[in-house]
């Protein structure tokens, strides 16, 4: 994640927060911006919601002047090495055993959620086939409230003709990462 | 501190949208103005991160890796059973692939990757997600139309082949193996691997069969 290396990252930040604070621009502006445009839209009203930024700092800022460049330039192969040390493992240990296995027929339940989740909206309701369980995964909708907390995490596959009607007759499946309280009996 | 309040936040990107620039390069001027001023930003290592990825972290790391797979069939069997331990060998784990999986294309599959819900993409080993990749519309029709998807890109499945579409919703990432194309045996990782697009490894490039007069 740019932020990790590129800002100063608060400490009680999670991926899934900053996940989150992303997807709460408007979505006229959300679908629309550029990455990049956004990725300093969602920085920045982060740092204003944990208090290392006031809105009134942002909105009074000088906009003619070039940002300033102090110091001596980073070397590219500073950034090699912060890239590999980036790598994160989101895997934890969890007492609880695996609900589903290899095979099984799954539902990915309908409920909506309330904040963050990862469960995409043309997944609901539909039944697919566990292809694999991944062990036990970091939660988001808790890490996005700043709690840890671990669920196992499957990949389910759904026919496409179970997902959209035009693709009636066709082969092709759709691979999706769930958390186990996303997935329910059929 | 850190509110976690989903309204908090929707509020200040309201009060965000009303008093920055509309205009999208001096909304990200104001916005690096002020962070680079209170310290927050270092204009420095933007500068740095652009060209680490311009030059050295890309999609020829992803190459390599392929490359390698094709000549040298236990480097595929680690690769495929361990992505980031496989991809580690060469020092490419890092950023986004501490969960890579690797799926390969066969004669009777294809397939791709996409982030419906982000731009979730295995940076460390591919470097930065091309900007179609991020769209609205390439991450909504991934998962709902992926063969015209892959026609618009030049690519037409045949209906016997099944297409499969990883959807990267959790911290997986996935980078596609194609299938090494006939004709080029004998040749070596280096020339193998120059075949090798990032589309390809994306899933939106299958046949990378060179054409007739390509350069050694």
């Amino acid at each position: 994640m740019w932020s990790m290396a590129m800002l100063i990252w608060v400490a009680d930040w999670t991926t899934d927060w900053w996940r989150h604070v992303r997807e709460l621009i408007e979505p006229a502006d959300y679908l629309t911006r550029r990455y990049f445009d956004q990725w300093m839209q969602t920085q920045t009203a982060a740092l204003i919601d944990s208090g290392v930024l006031t809105l009134e700092e942002v909105t009074s800022a000088d906009l003619t002047s070039a940002p300033k460049r102090n110091g001596s330039a980073i070397r590219r192969s500073d950034v090699i090495e912060m890239v590999a040390a980036l790598a994160k493992d989101y895997s934890r240990q969890t007492e609880a055993p695996p609900t589903f296995a290899r095979g099984d027929s799954v539902r990915a339940r309908s409920m909506g959620a309330t904040g963050h989740t990862r469960l995409p909206a043309y997944a609901r309701g539909r039944v697919g086939v566990v292809h694999a369980h991944r062990g036990a995964h970091v939660f988001p909708g808790a890490s996005a409230r700043g709690k840890e907390m671990a669920e196992h995490l499957y990949t389910v596959a759904f026919p496409a003709d179970a997902l959209w009607p035009e693709a009636a007759g066709r082969r092709d499946r759709i691979f999706v990462d769930l958390w186990e309280s996303y997935l329910e009996q059929p | 501190m850190t509110s976690f309040s989903s309204d908090r936040v929707a509020e200040i990107h309201r009060q965000l949208h009303i008093h920055l620039p509309s205009e999208p390069a001096l909304r990200v001027k104001a916005l690096e103005s002020v962070l680079v001023e209170k310290g927050l930003l270092d204009g420095r290592m933007i500068d740095a991160w652009v060209e680490a990825f311009a030059e050295d972290i890309g999609p020829k790391r992803g190459a390599q890796v392929v490359a390698r797979a094709w000549v040298d069939p236990e480097y595929k069997a680690r690769l495929i059973a361990n992505g980031p331990a496989a991809i580690g060998e060469f020092g490419f784990l890092g950023l986004h692939t501490s969960h890579l999986n690797v799926a390969e294309n066969t004669d009777e599959v294809h397939i791709s990757s996409s982030a419906r819900l982000c731009s979730c993409y295995p940076f460390s080993i591919l470097g930065i997600a091309p900007n179609w990749y991020k769209t609205a519309a390439y991450r909504a029709r991934a998962v709902r139309d992926p063969r015209g998807v892959l026609a618009e890109f030049g690519v037409d499945i045949d209906d016997r082949v099944e297409v499969r579409v990883w959807d990267s919703t959790a911290e997986l990432r996935y980078l596609v193996l194609p299938q090494r194309p006939a004709g080029t045996e004998g040749w070596s990782e280096a020339r193998l691997a120059g075949l090798v697009t990032r589309n390809s490894m994306i899933g939106t490039d299958r046949d990378l069969t060179p054409r007739t007069g390509e350069a050694v």
